[in-house]
């Protein structure tokens, strides 16, 4: 057991690495100066060349790379091209409105799928299991970026019961700030609901077949006690997992979800600083997502190894 | 849910939305614009957001531009061109102070002036101060200038933000907490969403209306129509989304004002390469482009035509938009004449602003129709200033030059549209040391017509500036002389 | 990966292709898209990228069956060669995905448990960590937009899904008695991949590149929405609602067909994969992302 967690922690801190240098050398040979950027259109070469060194773009690469590696280790991300503060501390202010997102989006479609997803395997091949199946395909089809503009078009231009987009801050209070986020949580969390609701489904399914089940029917225990104390429990690991796996789904909705409603966000912050080539940013952000990914891939796998040891070998 | 709703949705979207019922808030006012500033030091850095944000608020300059494009003392009290045509004395406002406490004093002019062409400078216009030979101070409240030789536009050029003037003691912090002499002081800035003001109390001059004042960057045209229908917005600088117009006209509590920019918008031609270092291949992509159904298709019909390089409200200004009209027929017969019977390939290069893609897109159809096969390249403002601007790497390109009365970029031999034209740089060079307005003004008259005989580009529309606001919110810009919104000559009717 | 999915289908539901109705359903919807991409190649009821200015911005008429937009081009038109449009994407998308995903996984699962399956595991691994529309944020970053690199992302991140995919069924394969003996026979795991492996998992190759063939339809839309996929004059189905966002007050129909389109697709194809899998191989575990 403990070899295979350090071979998970050996290859967790190796594909970091591997990324890493991987974004560095992708990034460092984008056309384009950030510092003539900065200046425009009436910049002067001395104009370019004082942003330069203040910048430390006339430095070798490899000088570049392991100052930038040795910041991301220290927690000094550096300064943002463009607004000239340190990333960290945007990172920390966008996160602010990415992660209460993805809770909100999280938590939305869990208590829509998953109790879809149980009432269609309780039901199977019945009418409601049909419909709800039918639900889940069109939740499916439905394109999130369009299912937010109709979302604002009825909620918010036409009824004024929902902010159209922005974020106040959460210094305008709790409330509001959730308010600003319930548009962009829905329209994130439709297709996902979706998926969890085929998932569970499925896996609700495969475990009432098992023979613990069956056993606690004939034993006598009523069906809804059933489920609740046997069939979810086992149904939910492989549903937990995907909720943890569709984290990287939700960060890039998040970039176009986050665009429909002009939130302040992490993806935001990505395709904003792509577009003004505010490349540190771009890279600290790349890197911080990776690693996120791979460290829920990470906890997965090691969930999964727990769980069942023949798993291990690989 | 979706299934049910979208019939209703089409319905729904058609009636006019109801305006927000909250009381006004008359002690604060929130303007919505499309672009952030990346700083906040007007004096660091291109971006005209910097400059929206920061002018008359923030910081101030010597001589300032008022929204009917006139210059008006601000802080200097008053000025003296001597007869020697280079000397200027400008007598200061006492009692003037930073927001730190720190006293206005002449030493703050000429630490602004010089630090903005020192070699290190980061000023975006070094070339407003580059024709300064000297700067002496007599005393706290004098600040003799002495010129290199005689410069028209020399007040003009101080008057912009990025000659405003800092303090030496917090220049350096300028860009992330900014400190002036203006009627309002910096307080917060929540990077990708707002930057907060509050009125500076010891402001020297008449205090701003309003106290609090915030700045709100919405890049999306449509969620900026979305902001000012539910009330989230009071102002919208420039509103983008042109077929939204008319639905705001609709709200009785907004108002929408359409005034006019110094934005002369052009197809961009790269005249140094071929086939359009040929003359006939330029005017026939003038003769191609039929100027009123772009303004109608990319802005909705707002836009004022132009046919040269200079702006209709400026005195000088000649129409020449009929001088080439739209005739496909002539276009061709001019390609034929040039050796394309059959037309050629090229590449539209366009940087984001929606102007200049949709523009763009008619265009393109529009040189289709004659034979010119144009594939659009879409690229982000960076790569734009990278390749087409400073590289020269491009056909044509579409985009807006926003600097006021900026026909003598067309004598730089350097410049991206790769003119090279002696007679036009000599008439650049006596209109510069011209004192005199009246010949100075013909002059440009010349120049007008001068670059239009060359076709240098194909000129289109002004940059219309569309300025939604409140009903009872009073003071917005309806033009922009400069691209400023000051927030100190607001109020609540 | 998305996780195992058993379908536990309901004994009934075998082999006539005519009790799955979903199949029914999905094959007829694709087969109208397909049908209107290919009609779209010699004609279209209007020509699909010619201005019309003076009739911009017209709702659904009998000139116009869905209205203009606002350059008074035809929508019914642009939907038409979107259609042909996004079903290029998906296909090259996909054909790249299931070629490279094929071959990894083969490999990987011929040399299961060597470095090289390790290898090309945790690279799956690491490249589907990268959702299609973040990956083709960033080759846009580096190459500029265009429909070629959308093509590229989405690709991409399809490889991981079919490598991991074809591991997990030639896993299966390889396992069974006759594998063993060819084997011992001494044939060459090429021969064996190529023989025995390939076609046992060619269903399960067919069923997940449908339903990838939805999600591709979904990514490039979200791609054009962006600015960052098919580019002008090109219709695409995303483009058309980008373009309809700022016209929405004066036409809101605008916002409404592409969307619609969108969904009908994603729908016929996830349908159809549905419908696949039941007729070809109704025990199989799949993934979807």
């Amino acid at each position: 057991m403990l070899s295979f967690i350090l071979r998970r922690v050996a290859a967790l801190a190796l594909t970091l690495c591997v990324t890493a240098a991987v974004i560095f050398i992708v990034l460092e040979i984008l056309p384009g100066d950030p510092a003539a950027v900065m200046m425009g259109v009436n910049a002067t070469p001395e104009n370019v060349a004082a942003i330069r060194a203040e910048y430390g773009l006339d430095r070798p690469a490899v000088e570049r790379f392991l100052t930038w590696i040795g910041g991301l280790l220290t927690g000094d991300l550096g300064l943002s091209y463009t607004y000239r503060v340190p990333i960290s501390s945007l990172i920390a202010e966008r996160a602010q409105v990415t992660l209460p997102l993805a809770a909100m989006a999280v938590m939305l479609s869990a208590s829509i799928g998953i109790p879809l997803g149980t009432l269609a395997a309780a039901k199977a091949n019945t009418r409601t299991d049909s419909l709800v199946m039918g639900i889940s395909q069109l939740g499916l089809a439905v394109p999130n970026f369009w299912f937010g503009i109709l979302l604002v078009l009825l909620f918010a231009v036409t009824l004024g019961w929902f902010p159209a987009g922005g974020f106040p801050g959460w210094g305008a209070g709790v409330l509001a700030g959730i308010k600003t986020l319930i548009l962009p949580a829905v329209a994130l969390a439709l297709p996902q609901s979706a998926i969890l609701a085929r998932l569970t489904r499925s896996a609700v399914l495969e475990a009432l077949q098992e023979d613990f089940v069956r056993t606690a029917r004939a034993k006598g225990l009523s069906w809804p006690a059933t489920l609740r104390k046997h069939v979810l429990r086992n149904a939910l690991v492989p549903v937990v997992t995907i909720l943890g796996l569709q984290f990287s789904v939700l960060v890039a909705g998040a970039i176009i979800i986050e665009n429909v409603f002009s939130l302040p966000g992490l993806g935001r912050l990505m395709f904003q600083s792509i577009a003004q080539h505010d490349i540190i940013v771009v890279k600290d952000l790349v890197v911080l997502f990776a690693a996120l990914v791979v460290f829920m891939n990470f906890i997965v796998d090691v969930a999964y190894g727990i769980i069942d040891p023949r798993l291990r070998r690989t | 849910m979706t299934k049910k709703s979208l019939p209703f949705l089409a319905f729904a979207a058609l009636i006019a939305a109801a305006p927000g019922a909250l009381a006004q808030n008359r002690d604060a006012a929130v303007l919505c614009m499309t672009l952030e500033p990346p700083i906040l030091d007007p004096t660091a850095g291109a971006a005209q957001a910097i400059k929206e944000v920061t002018y008359n608020n923030v910081f101030e300059t010597l001589v300032s531009i008022d929204s009917a494009s006139k210059l008006q003392p601000r802080l200097a009290e008053n000025w003296v061109l001597a007869p020697d045509n280079v000397t200027y004395t400008f007598k200061l406002k006492s009692g003037v102070k930073f927001h730190d406490g720190a006293e206005f004093t002449s030493a703050d002019v000429k630490f602004s002036f010089e630090r903005a062409v020192a070699p290190n400078s980061k000023n975006a216009q070094k070339a407003s101060f580059t024709p300064i030979e000297t700067i002496t101070t007599p005393d706290p409240l004098t600040v003799v200038i002495k010129l290199k030789q005689p410069t028209a536009r020399f007040l003009e050029g101080i008057a912009i933000g990025d000659a405003s003037i800092v303090s030496e003691k917090s220049a350096a912090t300028n860009e992330t907490r900014p400190v002036g002499t203006g009627g309002y002081r910096y307080v917060d800035w929540r990077r990708g969403d707002r930057l907060i003001y509050t009125r500076n109390e010891a402001y020297w001059g008449r205090k701003p209306a309003i106290k609090d004042v915030s700045y709100r960057f919405i890049a999306d045209a449509q969620a900026q129509f979305a902001a000012i229908q539910a009330g989230d917005c009071d102002a919208i600088t420039n509103f983008g989304a042109y077929e939204s117009v008319d639905a705001l006209r609709k709200n009785p509590a907004l108002k929408v004002m359409v005034g006019s920019t110094e934005g002369e918008t052009m197809l961009a031609i790269n005249n140094a390469k071929a086939p359009f270092n040929d003359l006939r291949v330029r005017r026939a992509l003038a003769h191609a482009i039929d100027r009123k159904a772009v303004i109608e298709g990319a802005m909705n019909g707002v836009g004022v035509p132009i046919g040269s390089h200079f702006s209709p409200a400026h005195p000088a200004y000649v129409d020449l938009t009929g001088a080439v009209p739209y005739d496909p027929a002539k276009a061709k017969a001019l390609l034929r004449e040039a050796g394309f019977p059959n037309g050629f390939s090229t590449t539209l290069r366009l940087p984001p602003p929606p102007y200049a893609r949709r523009s763009g897109e008619v265009i393109a159809a529009m040189l289709g129709e004659v034979g010119i096969k144009v594939s659009i390249e879409p690229v982000e403002f960076p790569q734009w200033l990278e390749r087409v601007f400073r590289n020269k790497e491009y056909d044509l390109s579409i985009i807006a030059h926003t600097e006021p009365l900026d026909v003598g970029n067309y004598a730089r031999t350097d410049y991206y549209w790769g003119y090279n034209n002696a007679d036009f740089q000599a008439m650049n060079t006596r209109a510069n040391a011209e004192m005199d307005e009246a010949k100075r003004f013909q002059i440009y008259r010349d120049m007008q017509k001068k670059i239009l005989d060359d076709q240098v580009n194909v000129f289109l529309f002004m940059l219309p500036k569309t300025t939604v606001a409140k009903k009872d919110l009073e003071g917005m810009w309806q033009n922009w002389p400069i691209p400023v919104s000051p927030a100190s000559e607001l109020s609540w009717k | 990966m998305s996780g195992p999915e058993t379908i536990a289908a309901a004994p009934s539901f075998r082999r006539s292709p005519w009790r799955h109705p979903s199949l029914i359903i999905g094959g007829i919807i694709v087969a109208l898209i397909v049908t209107a991409a290919l009609v779209s190649l010699v004609w279209t009821p209007h020509p699909p990228t010619k201005l019309n200015i003076p009739s911009r911005l017209q709702g659904p008429s009998a000139t116009f069956w869905l209205g203009t937009d606002h350059f008074g081009r035809d929508v019914f038109s642009m939907l038409m060669v979107g259609a042909r449009n996004s079903l290029a994407v998906g296909i090259v998308a996909v054909s790249i995905g299931a070629v490279f995903g094929v071959l990894l996984g083969t490999a990987s699962a011929a040399r299961s448990g060597s470095w090289l399956d390790e290898a090309i595991m945790r690279t799956a691994d690491f490249t589907f960590a990268f959702p299609a529309v973040l990956s083709a944020v960033m080759i846009t970053a580096l190459a500029g937009p265009g429909v070629v690199n959308a093509i590229i992302a989405i690709g991409i991140y399809n490889i991981p899904i079919f490598a991991r995919l074809t591991r997990s069924g030639a896993l299966q394969v390889w396992s069974r008695d006759y594998v063993m003996a060819a084997r011992a026979a001494g044939k060459t795991a090429a021969q064996i991949t190529m023989r025995h492996v390939i076609p046992n998992i060619a269903g399960l190759i067919i069923v997940q590149a449908t339903i990838q063939f939805a999600t591709a339809i979904l990514a490039e839309a979200g791609l054009s929405y962006l600015g960052l996929g098919t580019q002008p004059p090109n219709p695409s189905w995303g483009r058309m609602l980008f373009e309809a966002q700022t016209t929405m007050q004066r036409q809101p129909l605008l916002a409404i067909f592409p969307g619609l389109t969108i969904v009908v697709a994603v729908l016929g194809c996830n349908l159809l994969g549905d419908g696949l899998r039941d007729v070809l191989d109704p025990r199989v575990n799949r993934s979807r992302s």
